[in-house]
């Protein structure tokens, strides 16, 4: 029967640097690919809809005749199917989580008319 | 001679890390019987099927739990895919029971943090939790998400894993068997340990067996009933595949039993790191379900054997999805374990079947 | 030892019987569900032993339908119970440990047999496709036989290795379907064959006349001999082939 098991790592924890990191002194790097928000370039969507079509949570709604394009997003669950999806690859996934805010809020991006796509 | 009383027990009780009531029949400080009372969260995650089409579910199913979400959204993946008649490519199925083992990792060191918690060794909880942010880390880089990854989708998997985050995985596993060895040591020999978990909440072989009980908690009980023995998807490329058993059938051997499959799921995707297949990561899915096709499917989660059942009514919305998560099939089993139990006893042997309520009741 | 899996269909009052049966043949219990159908609801009772999964439905329980609990044999099947008898409204009787409808605390009763809108408007449009698809399987299927009538020779002329190569293994495939899927594959097929069949027609007629302007009367003739020659031992080729 033994006591003081973990004697040695904790008294090893004692000469390491923390695990941990100060939070809003020092922040970490998200490494690519971590899936922090949705963003959508107006410059080369098409307002095809697609990505309304395929979001589970109904977070993404395209006003076709208002040419916006909107996100809610305290519904969106980051799960990337509409970037998948999108035919332009105008839709991303930015690393950076998105800000705490106050109240549910939505985001309308205008989406210019580019005539070169139209046809 | 005391009077025989009946004593609440949670659903805020500070111990239970899960909203589980228990209805507990006492006298003195000896627990007669334990009713469960669960339905505090049911959520009708099963219901949702009927609103969401196959390929949008998966982000519902991975919902279910918040810890075996992974094992979750492939065995929901599995089952569509069996359901429509999908091969998925190689590479796709190794990749799964990577992430699966992983997060079997993740889940077990979770729970020992929690186990020590409960018998108040709140180093050791602290220690066990460490570790589980380095499979997390592992995790973020590899899917994208830390708890939630979104990374299968019906027809395989969403993102590959290269050769230099294979190796990256392989140095954080090594780190963390040198520590965790340690950590295992103090589960395993520590006083502190032994005189909480040891000749706690017996449970025999023939009960287990009578109760059909799953998982960790079963094999504690020397029954073997682990799903991966079936060589399912990914585990089929295993060269061979040993359940860890033990014959005590009380809450030590339930720690330990946990504590050594952490080591076995290094071991086991160690292997798969080194026999991952070439190849595409993806099929195309096209069309739907047919119309009265029934699929049912069975994968090993960390709690234990899951099973799932798909019925598709030819229309891409799937008629009925079933998921039966381990902790309701470990219900009964544990009220076994809890009768005659010192009341001081009851958070440890309801902490040792990892109980899931949100899983359970979906 | 890969996981296979077992559909069986049984009737309610075997419900007891069976349980009884795979209690004593060593079965585990793996689950118990239900699944609501438009002529009731489905239970299904599962069982696993070395590695066969067996699913025993019972089809169509209606409401007023007692139904025998089975955590006698199988005391793990309590929490199921409780939850079809909740969520469902199936009537369990003598559950080990009956609830009494307050297994989960639900805003409204039995919420897994409501039909939701959007379940019902999928349903309806699945049901409105397939009458369209039948419907439009059926004008094929008669365009088609007015097509044969017309061109006696059609069928011949096909034999050239348009379709034949491919109809028997159709054939067999299309055992297997349900009627509707059927008709609808063979109303392709046929629609299929039918212009891969006019197309080669044409595009060779096209090129015989084009060969055939420049060339005097006599040659032509000779070429248009062997063309036919040709055909014919094309098509008994096929024919052997078969």
């Amino acid at each position: 029967m033994g006591s003081f098991k973990l004697g040695k790592m904790t008294l090893s924890g004692l000469f390491k640097k923390p695990e941990t990191l100060l939070y809003p002194v020092q922040t970490k790097t998200p490494p690519a690919g971590l899936k922090g928000h949705v963003v959508n370039d107006p410059e080369t969507c098409i307002l095809c809809s697609l990505c309304q079509k395929r979001c589970p949570t109904g977070a993404i709604e395209v006003d076709k005749k208002g040419r916006t394009w909107a996100i809610n997003r305290f519904r969106c669950v980051q799960c990337g199917s509409c970037v998948r999806e999108c035919p332009k690859h105008c839709l991303e996934m930015d690393p950076a989580y998105a800000p705490c805010a106050r109240s549910v809020s939505v985001d309308v991006l205008e989406v210019p008319e580019h005539p070169k796509d139209a046809s | 001679m005391g009077k025989a009383t009946v004593i609440p027990f949670g659903p805020q009780h500070p111990v239970l890390p899960e909203p589980l009531h228990l209805d507990l029949v006492v006298e003195d400080e000896k627990v007669l019987e334990a009713i469960p009372q669960i339905g505090f969260v049911h959520r009708g995650l099963e219901k949702l099927v009927e609103t969401r089409d196959y390929n949008q579910f998966i982000y519902v199913a991975e919902r279910i739990c918040g810890i075996c979400a992974f094992g979750h959204s492939m065995g929901y993946a599995e089952t569509v895919e069996r359901l429509m008649g999908v091969q998925i490519p190689p590479r796709a199925e190794v990749l799964r029971a990577i992430w699966h083992e992983l997060s079997r990792i993740h889940s077990h060191v979770l729970w020992m943090g929690l186990a020590a918690d409960a018998f108040g060794f709140e180093s050791l909880f602290m220690h066990c939790w460490r570790l589980r942010e380095r499979v997390l880390d592992v995790f973020e880089k590899t899917t994208g998400g830390r708890v939630i990854f979104s990374v299968v989708k019906v027809g395989g998997v969403v993102r590959d894993i290269d050769e230099g985050q294979f190796a990256e995985m392989k140095r954080v596993l090594e780190g963390i068997k040198s520590d965790y060895r340690q950590i295992c040591n103090a589960f395993l020999k520590d006083a502190s340990v032994k005189n909480r978990t040891v000749g706690v909440g017996y449970l025999s072989r023939e009960d287990a067996l009578e109760l059909s009980m799953v998982g960790p908690f079963a094999r504690a009980s020397n029954v073997n009933n682990d799903a991966r023995m079936l060589r399912n998807g990914g585990y089929a490329y295993l060269e061979g595949f040993e359940p860890i058993l033990d014959d005590q059938g009380d809450c030590y051997a339930r720690v330990k039993v946990r504590a050594l499959e952490v080591l076995q799921s290094i071991d086991i995707i160690e292997e798969l790191i080194s026999k991952v297949p070439q190849g595409e990561i993806a099929v195309p899915v096209k069309g739907s379900p047919a119309d009265g096709a029934e699929s049912s499917n069975v994968v090993e989660q960390p709690r234990g054997e899951c099973y799932y059942y798909a019925r598709g009514n030819g229309t891409k919305f799937l008629d009925r999805m079933r998921m039966r998560t381990p902790t309701s099939q470990n219900l009964a089993g544990m009220v076994k374990a809890l009768e005659g139990c010192d009341l001081a006893d009851v958070n440890m042997i309801v902490l040792t079947i990892d109980p899931c309520i949100s899983c359970t009741e979906r | 030892m890969a996981l296979q899996t077992e559909y069986l269909v049984t009737a309610l009052e075997n419900i007891e019987p069976m349980a009884r049966e795979r209690k004593a043949d060593g079965w585990r219990f793996v689950q118990m569900m239900a699944v609501n159908t438009e002529d009731g609801i489905d239970l299904i009772y599962s069982f696993m032993k070395d590695g066969v999964l067996q699913n025993n439905k019972i089809e169509h329980v209606r409401k007023d339908d007692a139904v025998p609990s089975i955590s006698g044999e199988f005391l793990e099947a309590f929490v199921f119970e409780n939850e079809v008898h909740d969520l469902f409204g199936v009537d369990i009787r003598d559950i080990a440990i009956d609830f009494g409808g307050n297994f989960y605390a639900l805003a409204q009763p039995e919420p897994m047999t409501v039909i939701s809108p959007a379940q019902k408007a999928a349903r309806e449009k699945a049901r409105a496709a397939a009458i369209a698809k039948a419907e439009r399987a059926q004008k094929a299927a008669a365009a088609n036989a007015a097509y044969v009538a017309d061109h006696p020779g059609a069928k011949a002329k096909r034999a050239g290795g348009v379709i034949v190569p491919s109809d028997d293994g159709v054939e067999e495939k299309l055992k297997g379907m349900d009627p509707e899927k059927v008709a609808r594959v063979r109303a392709a097929m046929a629609a299929k064959a039918k212009r891969a069949a006019a197309e080669q027609e044409a595009r060779k007629q096209a090129e015989l006349e084009e060969k055939l302007a420049g060339m005097d009367p006599e040659k032509a003739a000779k070429v248009r001999a062997a063309m036919e020659a040709k055909k014919a031992r094309a098509g008994a080729d096929a024919k052997e082939g078969e």
